[in-house]
């Protein structure tokens, strides 16, 4: 994997976006050019409103989601919002940008990917990068290559 | 011919292509045909018994075809379809 470069701002963007939303889960995309990042496109976590989620964590026999109401689905999963996803590919299309990172926080846990994470990580070429809120005054950014249950961590560089 | 965007994941089964040209009345033809031009691509979107797994998302002309008529939706000349694996996961 190439190495990782995301500029200061979007950082500080994803940490917003993960305390905003904090306790529930919040998700995105990052787009770039060689492994540097230059478009950050959040995106809606559908986890407790969209019923192909929990069909989707059945089939790959990662989570029991039926059981849990709204509010807890959300706040230990994350579901993109298909929509949204193709928007935002269409844009990175259009500006001739390629998918770089793929991220998510977890409310109350490390910044490392769960089980739940590496059994749907459908995507080998992009980074996953995860925000822990677990110590709410220092949030832990850590990203990783998911190859085939493989798990790798990925340094990134603020620039 | 229906133009066919290629998700990052599947693209080595395509080349490289992030897009390729198909043909088809309906996905499910689509899908047979893609699957004769670049052999393996059938067994990703489909499970054994020849259903779309659920991670994946297809779309014809930006219409989501789980509301439409599922593999049963129709296409016809010039439709461009896209295909998005799931991004999910959790704590």
């Amino acid at each position: 994997m190439l190495p990782l470069k995301i500029p200061r701002q979007i950082l500080d963007e994803m940490v917003a976006h993960a305390r905003a939303l904090d306790p529930y889960e919040c998700c995105g995309l990052l787009a770039g050019k060689e492994g540097a990042v230059s478009r950050h496109y959040r995106i809606t976590n559908t986890v407790a409103k969209d019923a192909q989620a929990v069909e989707v964590f059945d089939a790959a026999n990662v989570k029991q989601l039926a059981d849990l109401s709204e509010a807890q689905k959300a706040e230990v999963a994350y579901f993109m919002d298909p929509k949204e996803m193709l928007a935002a590919f269409k844009d990175m299309r259009e500006r001739e940008l390629d998918l770089t990172v793929i991220y998510h926080s977890h409310t109350h846990s490390p910044a490392y990917p769960s089980m739940t994470d590496i059994g749907l990580a459908l995507y080998p070429d992009a980074a996953y990068l995860i925000i822990s809120l677990e110590h709410k005054a220092a949030p832990d950014l850590r990203a990783y290559s998911i190859q085939g249950h493989q798990v790798t961590r990925i340094e990134f560089q603020a620039i | 011919m229906i133009k066919v965007r290629i998700p990052t994941p599947l693209r080595p089964l395509t080349k490289g292509q992030g897009e390729v040209e198909a043909k088809g009345a309906n996905i499910e033809e689509m899908v047979d045909h893609l699957e004769g031009a670049h052999p393996g691509i059938k067994g990703r979107l489909c499970d054994e018994k020849g259903e779309l797994r659920r991670f994946v998302n297809i779309y014809v002309n930006e219409e989501d075809i789980r509301f439409l008529k599922g593999k049963d939706t129709t296409l016809k000349d010039g439709d461009e379809v896209s295909i998005v694996p799931a991004i999910a996961g959790g704590n």
